[in-house]
C-alpha cells in the first residue's frame, strides 16, 4: 500500500481510525467513532517493497509521530518516501529553535496534528509548536518546574529521552520522578503523578510509552544504589495500576505461575531476592532508563534492566537478579512471562536497557517471532519473544569480555581475565561501561531487512574500590578509565543482518561514539548524527553518504520524520550535546582526569575542541 | 513496597561489610544517614560569605584553614573524597561529572579554603548535600585540604594521562 505519499488528510484519516477518539481529535475534525482494534497486520503494516521474509507487528508512523519509538515494535521505519536517496540531497533547513538550554538533548519531538511537541533536559520544559505558521511559531510552554535537587542526583547529565501522546495528552516524566500529562491543546496540565523518591537517588530520564490506558514507566539511579522498576500509571488519572520491581522477591518483581523463563539459570523462587547477599538487593540497581516495546498480538510488553548496584562486583555476590536482563510482561498487570539475564553478576556496569526491536522475519528457515536487542555487552542477541529463547548472539564490536554465547545454556563463555575485583585493576577490557552501544536507539527497515545500530568502541580500565551508601549520592566502587578501542575509530553506524548475524556494510566515525538514534524510511534514507555535530543521510542499502548538514552542537538525539501540513515530509533532530559521554564537552568538566564523569573523559578528552553546548530543533526539508 | 527505612535496613547491612574494609577511618567518621540513625547535628560555622559585603566596613568574616599546608592529611582528604562519595559526582580525580570539575579555575562559591569549607559544609544549589550534617570540621578541613591541592605536586594519586 502507498501510504507514504498521500496528502496528508489521508493519513490523519488513518491516525483517527487508529486511535481510540478523543475530544482533542474531534476538535481537528476527526468523526467521532468508537475505539477501532488494529487492522489485521496483513493490510496495516506492510510497506511498498518489503523483503517478504519480514513482518512487521505494529502499526507504522503515518506522517505523525505519537511514540517516542516511533511505533510499538522500536522499528523507528517510517514509511515516508518523499525523502529518497536520490533527493535527499536538497535538504535544506527549514526551522530551528533554541531551547535555551545547554544541556544534552536526547529523544525526539512528537508530531501530533499540525503541532510538534518538544521536551527539553531539565527542566522538562514541554514546547508545542505550530507547523503551519512560517518557521514554526510557538504555541504554548508547559513548565513542570521539577525540584532543583533532582540535578544533583543524575548520573548522565539531566537528559530526558521524550514523550508519548494518546488520548489528547501529552505525557512524559520530569528528572524529580514524576509522570506528568499535559493537553495537547491548551498546555494545561492534566494529572502530575510522583513515581520516584529524590531522596534516595531516583530520577526518570526515560520516555514514556502509553499503550492503550496505560503509561509505561521505569526509574534511573543505578549509580545511587536505587531498586529498579517498572510502573503502569493509568492514562485518565495518572493512578498507578502495578508496579514490578527488578530485584527483591518474587512478589515484588511480580512472578507467579506463568512466569516461564526459558532457561535453567532463570528458574526458581525469589531469585531477585537470593542472589544477592543479605539485603544488597535494595541497592540493587536494575533501573529501566531505555526503551519499551510492545507486542499488540501477545499484549506483553519488553523491555531491558540496566547495572546491578554497586558497581564493585565484589560487594554483591550472587547472580544478582534481575539485573542486565530482558523481561517480558503482561501490559494488563505487569506480570511477568519470562526474564533473560544476559550477564550473571555483571562486573562491568553493562546496563542493558537497549531498545528491543520486534519484527517477524525468517530464521532458521521459518519465520519466528524475533526481539532483536543490540546489546551494551557487545553482541546483538536474537531472541524468540514468545518463549524467551536465544536464537543467536553476535559480537558486532570489538569484544574481549566474553567469546560468545552458549545457545543452550543461554550463558556468556566468559574471559575469566577480563572479570573485574576488588582492589585489583584490569586493564583493557572491551567494550568499556559505556558499551559498544549506548541508550541511543537503532532502526530497523522492513525494505532492507536490516538493523542500523549507532555503534560504540571504546574499552577501559576498571578497579573495585571501597563503596559506601549514603543515600542520595553515588553508589559506585570503581575507579573506571575508558579510552578508545582497537582500530582507529570509536563511532560507527553498522547496518546489521539480524538473521545472518552479521554487518552488511558499516560507516565509521573515527573521532566519537556515536550518540544518536538512527532513522530509517521509505525512501530508503539512514539518518543519524554525530557528537561533533554532522547529521547525516546515507543509503540503507549500501552506506553511501548523500548528504550532510554541521549543526550548532554535537548530536546525541533521535532523529524522527514527519508530512507537514503542506502534505510535504519533513525530519527533525536536535543537536545538543551532552549525555554521559557528551557531558566531557562541558565546560563544568576537565579534560586532565580521565576518571571524570564516571571514567569516560578518557574516550572523550577531545570533544571540547570539536563542539560546545547548545540545544536547538532543527527540522529539514525541501 | 519499599520505604526508606526499610531501604535504609538494607544499606546498613551491607554498608557495615564495607566499612569494615576502612576501619581506620570509621573513628572519624560519623555515622552515614543511610544507617538509618540520625547523625547529631553538628555545629556548622559561617566562615566566609559568597556575595558581596554591603555597607562601609566591607570585611567579610573569615576563619583559617587549620590544615593549611600540612601536607599529612592529604591522603585522608582524598579517602574522605573517594568514601564519603564525592569522587561520584565530581569525579575520580575531581574533574567533574554529575558536579563540577574541582580541578579547573572556576570556583562557583569562592576559592578561599573557607569559601570551600562552607560549600561542602552548607551545600549548594542543584544538589550538593550540606555535609556539616555529616563530618566533623576537621575532616571537612582535611576536604578543604585535598581539594586544593588538586593539580599542584603534592596531589595524592593523582591522574595518569
Amino acid at each position: 500500500m502507498d501510504q507514504a505519499v498521500r496528502p496528508r488528510t489521508t493519513s490523519f484519516r488513518r491516525f483517527c481510525g487508529y486511535m481510540a477518539v478523543t475530544a482533542i481529535v474531534a476538535l481537528w475534525g476527526c468523526q467521532k467513532q468508537e475505539a477501532t482494534p488494529p487492522e489485521s497486520r496483513h493490510q496495516t503494516h506492510a510497506v511498498p517493497g518489503q523483503v517478504p521474509r519480514v513482518q512487521l507487528i505494529a502499526p507504522l508512523p503515518q506522517g505523525e509521530w505519537h511514540l517516542p519509538t516511533g511505533d510499538y515494535a522500536n522499528t523507528r521505519f517510517s514509511p515516508l518516501d518523499q525523502i529518497t536517496t536520490t533527493n535527499v540531497d536538497q535538504l535544506k533547513v527549514v526551522t530551528t529553535m533554541s531551547t535555551g538550554l545547554n544541556r544534552g538533548h536526547e529523544g525526539s519531538p512528537l508530531v501530533v496534528g499540525d503541532t510538534m511537541y518538544v521536551v527539553t533536559p531539565y527542566p522538562n520544559n514541554l514546547i508545542a509548536v505550530d507547523l503551519s505558521q512560517p518557521g514554526g511559531a510557538m504555541k504554548w510552554l508547559y513548565e513542570p518546574r521539577p525540584d532543583p535537587r533532582a540535578v544533583g542526583i543524575a548520573c548522565c547529565d539531566v537528559v530526558n529521552r521524550g514523550a508519548s501522546y494518546a488520548d489528547g495528552k501529552i505525557v512524559y516524566n520530569t528528572l524529580d520522578a514524576h509522570t506528568v500529562a499535559v493537553d495537547a491543546l491548551t498546555g494545561k496540565e492534566v494529572w502530575r503523578t510522583r513515581v520516584g523518591n529524590i531522596e534516595i537517588g531516583e530520577t526518570v530520564t526515560m520516555a514514556p510509552l502509553v499503550i492503550k490506558d496505560k503509561v509505561i514507566v521505569g526509574n534511573s539511579g543505578g549509580e545511587l544504589g536505587v531498586r529498579g522498576w517498572i510502573l503502569a500509571l493509568d492514562l485518565k488519572t495518572g493512578e498507578e495500576a502495578w508496579r514490578a520491581y527488578n530485584t527483591g522477591p518474587d512478589e515484588d518483581v511480580r512472578i507467579g505461575p506463568d512466569f516461564k523463563p526459558f532457561y535453567d539459570k532463570d528458574r526458581g523462587q525469589d531469585l531477585g531476592e537470593k542472589t544477592w547477599p543479605g539485603d544488597q538487593w535494595q541497592l540493587g540497581g536494575s533501573t529501566v532508563w531505555g526503551w519499551i516495546s510492545y507486542d499488540p498480538e501477545q499484549d506483553l510488553i519488553f523491555y531491558g534492566t540496566g547495572n546491578p548496584g554497586v558497581w564493585n562486583a565484589d560487594l554483591r555476590i550472587g547472580d544478582n537478579k534481575w539485573s542486565v536482563s530482558i523481561i517480558a510482561r503482561r501490559l494488563e498487570d505487569g506480570m511477568a512471562k519470562w526474564a533473560y539475564q544476559i550477564s550473571a553478576h555483571d562486573a562491568w556496569d553493562y546496563d542493558e536497557i537497549m531498545e528491543n526491536v520486534l519484527v517477524d522475519m525468517e530464521f532458521g528457515g521459518r519465520m519466528r517471532k524475533l526481539l532483536i536487542h543490540p546489546g551494551r555487552t557487545g553482541f546483538v542477541f536474537v531472541l524468540d519473544r514468545e518463549t524467551g529463547e536465544l536464537l543467536s548472539a553476535e559480537k558486532f564490536q570489538p569484544v574481549n569480555w566474553a567469546h560468545g554465547y552458549d545457545l543452550k545454556t543461554g550463558k556468556p563463555d566468559e574471559d575469566p581475565s577480563k572479570r573485574t575485583g576488588y582492589g585489583k585493576v584490569v586493564r583493557n577490557i572491551c567494550p568499556s561501561s559505556t558499551g559498544a552501544k549506548e541508550f541511543n536507539p537503532s532502526a530497523f527497515s522492513p525494505r532492507t531487512g536490516l538493523l542500523y545500530i549507532p555503534a560504540h568502541n571504546t574499552c577501559m580500565d576498571y578497579e573495585g574500590i571501597e563503596a559506601n551508601y549514603i543515600a542520595g549520592t553515588p553508589y559506585l566502587g570503581a575507579d573506571v578509565r575508558m579510552y578508545p578501542g582497537p582500530g582507529g575509530y570509536q563511532g560507527e553506524l553498522m547496518a546489521w543482518d539480524p538473521v545472518k548475524a552479521k554487518p552488511v556494510w558499516s560507516v565509521k566515525e573515527k573521532d566519537f561514539p556515536l550518540y544518536s538514534g538512527v532513522l530509517a524510511t521509505g525512501g530508503d534514507v539512514v539518518f543519524y548524527g554525530t557528537m561533533d555535530g554532522w547529521f547525516k543521510a546515507v543509503d540503507a542499502r549500501n552506506g553511501a553518504e548523500l548528504w550532510r548538514f554541521k549543526t550548532g552542537s554535537g548530536i546525541i538525539g533521535n532523529p524522527m520524520t514527519y508530512l507537514g501540513p503542506n502534505g510535504k515530509q519533513y525530519v527533525a533532530v536536535y543537536a545538543g550535546i551532552g549525555g554521559w559521554m557528551g557531558a566531557v564537552a562541558f565546560p563544568s568538566v576537565s579534560a586532565d582526569d580521565p576518571y571524570a564523569a564516571l571514567g569516560v573523559v578518557g574516550a572523550m578528552k577531545e570533544i571540547k575542541k570539536h563542539t560546545a553546548p547548545g540545544g536547538m530543533l532543527y527540522v529539514f526539508g525541501f | 513496597m519499599s520505604s526508606a527505612s526499610e531501604r535504609a535496613g538494607g544499606a546498613g547491612s551491607a554498608v557495615a561489610g564495607l566499612l569494615a574494609l576502612s576501619v581506620w577511618i570509621a573513628a572519624a567518621q560519623p555515622t552515614p544517614a543511610a544507617t538509618g540513625t540520625e547523625a547529631p547535628p553538628r555545629s556548622v560555622p559561617a566562615k566566609t560569605t559568597i556575595g558581596p559585603v554591603p555597607g562601609a566596613d566591607n570585611r567579610a568574616p573569615t576563619a583559617d584553614n587549620p590544615l593549611r599546608g600540612d601536607d599529612g592529611v592529604l591522603r585522608d582528604g582524598r579517602r574522605l573524597f573517594v568514601l564519603m562519595n564525592c569522587a561520584g559526582c565530581h569525579g575520580g580525580r575531581a574533574g567533574g561529572g554529575m558536579g563540577p570539575s574541582l580541578r579547573d579555575e572556576v570556583w562557583l562559591y569562592g576559592d578561599d579554603d573557607a569559601q570551600i569549607f562552607d560549600s561542602i559544609a552548607q551545600g549548594r544549589a542543584n544538589g550538593m548535600p550540606a555535609w556539616g550534617t555529616q563530618l566533623p570540621e576537621r575532616e571537612i578541613w582535611k576536604l578543604v585540604t585535598y581539594i586544593r591541592s588538586l593539580r599542584t605536586p603534592q596531589e595524592p594519586d593523582a591522574p595518569r594521562n
